[in-house]
């Protein structure tokens, strides 16, 4: 273990040292994957599904914003599907326009998670978003996750419509979109995805939230626990059985991200450098701010605190009013009297006269 | 000559500037009332171009039944239930937009507080520079 918090280290000092270079080239690998992955599975239109192409594209996201590589990515997928049929890619467009205009026009720094979900589905380990999801965000992020999941979806019926399509005639264009709407309607396991996310997302969000030590560890079994679960009893519900060995070790696979994930976390979270410029009438200043904060994973401490001698002691009786307001105590405050509560009130206004 | 207590201020100034000032200073102009109802507005405006999109889709999905029965359809009942939809929905987003971006608002002018404050002192600084150098 202590190897690994000295690796931590170093490793948040390289990267203090050189963020500059590193975000490109890891926004560049992000990319790269998430391309590579939209070709791989809808790779219809040769002339896109290129090396030349993927790097290209990679290259001009690393510089620029997040949200820049969701747009390419959206037009490369359009591009791929326009390729096989316009009809499909028009109803691609309209899917993906009624998913902005109804959902993500109001999350927008959650964006990304709707690319990740399909690429990390192709990858097999998709139960890393709800889980990181609920750690990091609120439950908002519920629906960028849906939206991931419809998309991934709708791309596998694209998918299965290229296969099936040769032998019902791609020119009948009302019979496919019909075939297209119904496989997306029908899907169960689509649907499935959804709710176990929702429900992994708010699970690991509330127990994130609670007062115990290690609460991360403890957030991240219970999304694995509740993941499994919930795709277990939807599987076995569905009868589809032959996902299961890859459920749970996708999972598997996934928790172990995630444990990585927030070994990092709680560290890079604050190691950013800031770098300003600004003017006086005098000079020109080109600020690096560098944050002071060394302090690694902040450990809640929990006293606990005897009723008894807490009444009787006005300096413990703070700590208990300050417990009383945290959760955790609450039920141990609300067991006692209003009587108690009186005496406690009597008890802090003699403190307060003595001083 | 530098001076450090100026720089440090600027420098705070800066990086808020930079980050989330960039959307709070913007958001600072409105007034909360106008601020939220003109969120709210563009809400309308997305919930609406989202449901007529949802429904050309639908038609789309049924027009083969559409125009077999054209003649026959009760348009008025049809109409009032793609209406009292399309005000549930807006019921919805209405409450929870108006809501959240109240929320916003005040968040974001909790952190101006701050930053108005830092100007303040800066001003302060460079009032005493003046003072200084006289």
């Amino acid at each position: 273990m202590m190897n690994l918090l000295v690796l931590r280290e170093r490793l948040k000092s390289l990267y203090q040292k050189s963020e500059m270079y590193i975000n490109p080239i890891a926004k560049f690998l992000m990319a790269f994957i998430i391309f590579s992955c939209i070709n791989q599975t809808i790779g219809f239109d040769e002339r896109l599904d290129k090396l030349v192409v993927v790097v290209l594209l990679s290259l001009v996201s690393a510089f620029l914003p997040v949200s820049i590589i969701v747009l390419l990515a959206a037009i490369l997928m359009i591009g791929h599907i326009y390729f096989l049929s316009k009809v499909l890619s028009i109803i691609t467009i309209l899917l993906l326009f009624i998913l902005y205009f109804l959902f993500l026009r109001f999350t927008p720094n959650l964006g990304l998670i709707v690319l990740a979900v399909p690429v990390l589905f192709i990858l097999k380990i998709p139960y890393v978003v709800p889980i990181i999801l609920g750690l990091v965000c609120t439950p908002v992020s519920i629906i960028p996750a849906s939206c991931g999941v419809i998309v991934y979806y709708f791309v596998l019926v694209i998918k299965n419509t290229a296969i099936t399509s040769n032998n019902i005639g791609i020119d009948d264009t009302l019979q496919l979109y019909t075939l297209v709407v119904n496989s997306l309607m029908n899907n169960k396991q689509m649907l499935l995805s959804i709710v176990v996310f929702a429900i992994v997302i708010i699970a690991v969000y509330l127990v994130s939230k609670l007062e115990f030590d290690h609460i991360f560890d403890i957030a991240i079994i219970t999304g694995l626990t509740v993941n499994v679960l919930g795709f277990l009893i939807g599987d076995l519900m569905l009868d589809v059985s032959d996902k299961i060995v890859e459920m749970i070790l996708g999972t598997i696979f996934s928790t172990i991200i995630v444990y990585i994930f927030q070994f990092f976390r709680l560290t890079l979270d604050y190691t950013a450098i800031e770098k300003v410029q600004f003017e006086d009438d005098d000079y020109y200043y080109y600020v690096k701010a560098v944050p002071k904060i060394n302090v690694t994973v902040p450990e809640k401490n929990i006293k606990r605190i005897n009723r008894r001698s807490a009444i009787g002691d006005t300096e413990k009786l703070d700590e208990v009013i300050h417990a009383s307001k945290t959760n955790r105590y609450a039920d141990q405050v609300e067991n006692r009297t209003d009587k108690e509560y009186e005496d406690d009130d009597y008890r802090n206004d003699d403190f307060d006269n003595e001083e | 000559m530098l001076n450090n207590n100026k720089i440090h201020v600027m420098t705070k100034l800066a990086m808020y500037e930079k980050n989330e000032g960039k959307k709070d200073i913007k958001l600072g102009k409105y007034y909360r009332t106008d601020y939220v109802r003109f969120h709210a507005l563009k809400t309308i405006v997305s919930v609406t171009i989202g449901y007529l999109l949802i429904l050309l889709m639908i038609v789309a999905y049924k027009a083969e039944y559409i125009i077999s029965k054209a003649v026959t359809l009760d348009y008025k009942a049809i109409g009032t239930y793609v209406i009292g939809i399309y005000i549930i929905l807006l019921a919805v987003y209405m409450i929870v937009s108006i809501i959240a971006y109240s929320i916003q608002y005040d968040s974001a002018k909790k952190r101006l507080v701050v930053y108005y404050k830092n100007l303040k002192l800066l001003r302060k600084l460079y009032k005493q520079e003046e003072s200084e150098q006289k």
